[in-house]
Formats: structure tokens, C-alpha cells, sequence
């Protein structure tokens, strides 16, 4: 170990890989497989040159698979030799996604519009995506999750969420209206479809990241956190097949620009929280609260309780809109606002409930450690600092004091060391609840490592 | 210390399951909406028959050309029902959705008696619009019981192409 090297989790990576990784092996390799599945599918049965060109979904599971591969690697090396694969793990699951984007459900699904119409949707749908990414990562006010991981989180929901649900769908929504009498029933039929594989599809990035990347998924929050993040990213992708579909039906009759601009208020102003964010908010509390179960089965309830209350959160709306109409007076603008929080409203105040509990517990938690660890006279946290980190808001003023006295420079270095301080009291925290499985000098040189952020953060 | 009585996430795990439970609920609630629409009942052997569906004159209210699955969406379109093979003992009517679920054209609901000169089912373009929607276009031949649509006997399946 490097004398200096910023530790920024709370649970360091173990020296002995856990099997939870052999499971997050498992779900990666179905997931690959489906999605070349897709591709294989797109090619034979799609009949247009656009699906033909899904074939490319392949070259990016190749892509997928390399960086993957490469990653793994990575966890095994020195920490210079570690940073040099993971960037190419990263530029190489980048470039995949990026060809999945572009040439998959851009392309794919938006092509009735057009390039330029599918564009301008999509560059519309960025600010306002974006403002929800910063919103929802700013909720975790003890412990920010990295912004690689919650942008690979709204990337899985974007690119590969929706790829694995196209085919699952299609043929599920196929069969049911070639069988069904049309009415409620198929909407019911369709909002099943809909609400078991989009959720299954956006969950699977989540429990991934709860197996993978335990040192950064502490508790209910982060996983609220992440859920929420990947149901960003799959609002995004699905607001920009909304658009373009509508914008295409409707530009004949010269109202394109209308349907597409509500499509825009409905799913990225009114809908941008109260939607897919809610729902895979739900999985993901479930699985945090999961993270902080003691027994495997109450782990499992956990999880299976998250998903089916994010299940029953889609279905409900997607089934049941048709029993709340908008009228096409002006009272209609008032209907859509009400008709969203009335159906979805009561989801994402069950989300919020969950999101302050678990804030309220952190928080205790945190003071209760970080006040252990000042009695324990290490120096790494001191008797006078208890207070301040247990509060964002007073460590935001000692911050800004910093700022004051020693510029930005100042101002980045006490935030590292209060990241790490509150970094050592979380892993205080789950070594006290024995819900970690890093050996105790892992604890020890997350203070050595304080000790020297201090040092350097000294103004 | 580990997960215990007072522990707090205990609060959270229960507050959780009472979430899942609300869940069940919902579920069940969308279950019996989809037997409720969709009963288990069928009716042997009675089946409707679709011609086809053809392009249609609005004008004259005849049809023409070769039966076809796919129509542009300034094209008018219509289908053919024989309702000589349905019991006089059924309540029946056709009925053309469009790709968003909204009717544009129906006939019914009667006996095939009744309906045995509408043999002729339009779809029709929705008020206000030049064109038809396209997308995916089912029309219906179903069997009524109390008022309400409870069995498909014919079907077809037509696209209008953007």
C-alpha cells in the first residue's frame, strides 16, 4: 500500500474475493446474453435496414465482455497497474455503450423522425436529466456516491435496460393482442409486460452494483440513490422514443412539435421523479435495506419486497391511466398534473419516507461512531470535529472557512478529509452491525491515511 | 452489534414489507381486472370470419383491391365480415382500434341478423386529424355478454405506415 492513496469507500475491497461476486458474474453473463439475443433477433426478424444494422449489438457485447474482462483483472493489481486497467476497462465499456446509443436505440427507435429531430430530443432531454442525476446524488448528504458510479448506473438504464426489455415486450405485447379481447384487460396484460421486465431490467444494474461495488452501497439510501439514477437514465432513452414517435405522427397533421414538446413536460419535468426514478428508487431500497439485513433470508425478502412494490408501482400506472382521461380543454393541463400525483404521488412519498428513515439513521449512526472514534484518541477524528461532521451543513461552513483562508486548494483539502473521516466512521458502523468482510487493518490505514489528509489540509 | 430489536433498519425491513404487501394488493387488484375482462369462457366452435380488409371508397362505400395487411396512412380502409356462420343466439359486434386503443369504426352491437347487411366495417380517420395514426391497427369481431365485450371470434391485424 501506498503511503497516500485517497480511499474514498467505506468498505474497503476485501483481500478474499466473497462469492457474491460469482454471482454478479452470473447475472453479467445472462444479461450479455440476452442482449446478443436482441441483436441476433433485430437482424432475422426486423425487417428494415436499421434493424439489420443491430447486427453491431455484437461488436458492442465484444466490447462489453473485453472491458469486463479487463476490469477483473484489474482488481487483482497494485494500485498503478490497477488505475491503468480500469481506464481501459472504462474507455472500452464507454465505447460500447456509446455504440449501443448511437446506433441502437437512437437510430433504432428514433428514426422515424429523423436524425435531427431525434437530436434535438435528445439534447432537450439532457439539462433536465442531468438536474435530476445532480438532485438525487445530492440527497445523500453524509456520503455522496461517486459520480462514475451514478453515471454507469443512468447509463445501464438508458442504453442497457432498455435493450434488454425490446424483445421480451415485443413479444409479449404481440401475443396478447393477437389473443385478448382489446380494452382493460390487454392494458392490464401490457402493463404486467411492462412493469415486470422494465423493472427487472433497470434492478438487475442495481443489484449488480450492491454485489460488485459493496464499498459504495452502505445502506437504504445509496441504494435509493442508485435506483433512482438508473431510472433516470432509462427515462431519458424512453422520453426520447416518446418524442421522436409522436413528433412523427403528428408532423403530418402540423401539431409534431406540440405532441413532442408534451411528451418533453410529461416525462422530463412533471414525470422526472415521479416515474421510472420512483420505481427503481423502490428496488433499490429494498436492496440497501437488504445490504443491512443480518439473515440471508430476510435479505431475500428484502429484495423480492423492493421489486414487487416497483412492479405494482408500474403496473398501476401504466394499466390504470386510461381510467383517468384528460379532457382537450384547458382543465386538461390541471388533469395531467393531477393525474400524476395522484397515481404515482403515493409511490414517491413511500420513496421519500424510506429515503428520511434511512437519512436519520445514517446520520445517528455516523454522530454515535464518529463520537467513539474521537474518544479512542487517534487523532483521527478529534473530540472538537464531532459536531461539525456530523452536520452538512456546519461542514459546509468549515469548508467555506477553509475557502476563506487558503483558496480552493484549501477548500478541496478539508473536503477530503472529512469524506474520509466520515468514511471511517461508516466503516466503523458496519463493523460494528458486522456487516463487513475487510480485515481490521483496512480500518487502520484509513486513519494513517487521515492522519495524513490532516496534515495536508492544515491552514 | 447486529440487527436486533431495536435496531432501526428492523423499522425500515417492516415499514418495507408493509410496502410489499401494499404491493400484493395492487397486483392482486390488476389479476382480477384481467379475468374480469378477460373471462375463461369461450364459446366452441363459434368463430367469425374476416374476408379481409381492403381499400375502401367513402364515397360509394365499396371496397377494392386485393386483401392487404399494410395501408399508408392517407389510404381508406375497411373490413369485410361474413356473419353467416355466427348462432342468432349472440350478442356481436366489429370494431376497428387504432394503435393508441381508441375505436374508429365499429358496427353493433345486435345478432348476426341484425348486422347481416354491415358487412362492411370502415376505420375511420379521428376527428380533427388529416390522416389515419399509424401503427398497429386490431380489428374485432367479439361476442358481448351483458353489454360487454367478453370473446374475440374473428380478428385481424392490419400496420399503417408512417
Amino acid at each position: 500500500m501506498s503511503a497516500y492513496t485517497l480511499r474514498t469507500a467505506a468498505n474497503p475491497r476485501p483481500r478474499n474475493r466473497p462469492a457474491r461476486y460469482t454471482i454478479a458474474a452470473v447475472i453479467g453473463a445472462v444479461v450479455i446474453l440476452i442482449i446478443a439475443g436482441n441483436s441476433l433477433l433485430d437482424y432475422v426478424f426486423i425487417d428494415t435496414i436499421p434493424a439489420r444494422a443491430t447486427l453491431y449489438g455484437l461488436v458492442a457485447v465484444a466490447l462489453i465482455a473485453l472491458g469486463t474482462y479487463i476490469q477483473e483483472r484489474a482488481l487483482n493489481r497494485d494500485p498503478i497497474t490497477r488505475r491503468r486497467h480500469l481506464i481501459r476497462a472504462g474507455v472500452l465499456l464507454g465505447l460500447a455503450a456509446m455504440l449501443w446509443l448511437l446506433l441502437s436505440d437512437l437510430f433504432l427507435f428514433a428514426q422515424a423522425a429523423g436524425p435531427v429531430v431525434a437530436a434535438v430530443c435528445a439534447l432537450a432531454c439532457v439539462p433536465t436529466t442531468a438536474f435530476g442525476l445532480w438532485v438525487v446524488r445530492r440527497i445523500d448528504r453524509n456520503e455522496k456516491e461517486p459520480w462514475r458510479l451514478v453515471l454507469v448506473a443512468a447509463a445501464w438504464g438508458a442504453v442497457v435496460a432498455t435493450s434488454l426489455v425490446i424483445w421480451a415486450e415485443t413479444f409479449w405485447d404481440t401475443i396478447a393482442a393477437n389473443t385478448l379481447v382489446p380494452g382493460p384487460g390487454l392494458d392490464a396484460s401490457n402493463a404486467f409486460s411492462a412493469g415486470l421486465f422494465e423493472e427487472l431490467g433497470k434492478g438487475a444494474a442495481v443489484v449488480l452494483l450492491f454485489l460488485v461495488m459493496r464499498n459504495e452501497f452502505d445502506d437504504v439510501v445509496d441504494g435509493i440513490v442508485y435506483g433512482a439514477a438508473v431510472g433516470l437514465g432509462f427515462n431519458f432513452m424512453e422520453s426520447i422514443t416518446y418524442m421522436t414517435n409522436l413528433y412523427s405522427i403528428f408532423s403530418p397533421e402540423g401539431s409534431g412539435g406540440i405532441a413532442a414538446g408534451f411528451q418533453w413536460y410529461a416525462r422530463q419535468v412533471l414525470g422526472l421523479f415521479m416515474g421510472h426514478a420512483t420505481y427503481t428508487a423502490l428496488v433499490g431500497a429494498g436492496i440497501g435495506i437488504a445490504r443491512q439485513l443480518p439473515s440471508r433470508r430476510q435479505k431475500v425478502i428484502a429484495i423480492i419486497a423492493g421489486f414487487l412494490v416497483a412492479i405494482a408501482a408500474h403496473f398501476s400506472w401504466d394499466a390504470w391511466l386510461t381510467f383517468f382521461p384528460i379532457e382537450t380543454s384547458l382543465f386538461g393541463l390541471v388533469e395531467v398534473h393531477l393525474r400524476t400525483v395522484v397515481m404515482t404521488g403515493p409511490f414517491t412519498a413511500g420513496v421519500i419516507v424510506l429515503l428520511a428513515m434511512g437519512l436519520r439513521n445514517e446520520s445517528r449512526a455516523l454522530y454515535a461512531q464518529l463520537r467513539k472514534e474521537a474518544a479512542v484518541g487517534a487523532g483521527a477524528v478529534l473530540p472538537a470535529e464531532v459536531d461539525i461532521l456530523a452536520s452538512p451543513w456546519r461542514r459546509f461552513g468549515e469548508r467555506l472557512r477553509a475557502l476563506d483562508k487558503g483558496g480552493f486548494g484549501a477548500y478541496v483539502r478539508l473536503a477530503r478529509l472529512q469524506t474520509a473521516q466520515l468514511d471511517l466512521a461508516m466503516e466503523r458502523w458496519h463493523r460494528e452491525r458486522r456487516e463487513i468482510d475487510t480485515p481490521l487493518e483496512a480500518e487502520q490505514e484509513l486513519r494513517g491515511e487521515i492522519l495524513t489528509l490532516r496534515r495536508r489540509a492544515a491552514f | 452489534m447486529a440487527a436486533g430489536a431495536s435496531d432501526p433498519v428492523r423499522t425500515l425491513y417492516r415499514t418495507l414489507l408493509a410496502y410489499g404487501a401494499f404491493a400484493i394488493l395492487i397486483l392482486a387488484a390488476g389479476v382480477a381486472e384481467y379475468v374480469h375482462f378477460e373471462p375463461f369462457t369461450s364459446s366452441p366452435g363459434v368463430h367469425a370470419k374476416v374476408v379481409g380488409v381492403y381499400a375502401y371508397d367513402p364515397a360509394s362505400r365499396q371496397t377494392s383491391g386485393p386483401n392487404r395487411e399494410r395501408f399508408a396512412r392517407n389510404e381508406q380502409f375497411a373490413a369485410i365480415v361474413d356473419w353467416s356462420g355466427l348462432p342468432q343466439s349472440i350478442t356481436v359486434e366489429a370494431v376497428w382500434y387504432d394503435s393508441f386503443e381508441n375505436i374508429v369504426g365499429s358496427v353493433g352491437p345486435g345478432t348476426p341478423d341484425e348486422l347481416r347487411d354491415q358487412t362492411i366495417v370502415p376505420a375511420a380517420v379521428p376527428e380533427g386529424l388529416k390522416y389515419h395514426l399509424p401503427g398497429q391497427y386490431i380489428f374485432a369481431v367479439e361476442r358481448l355478454d351483458h353489454g360487454r365485450p367478453v370473446e374475440v371470434l374473428g380478428r385481424r391485424v392490419v400496420d399503417v405506415e408512417r
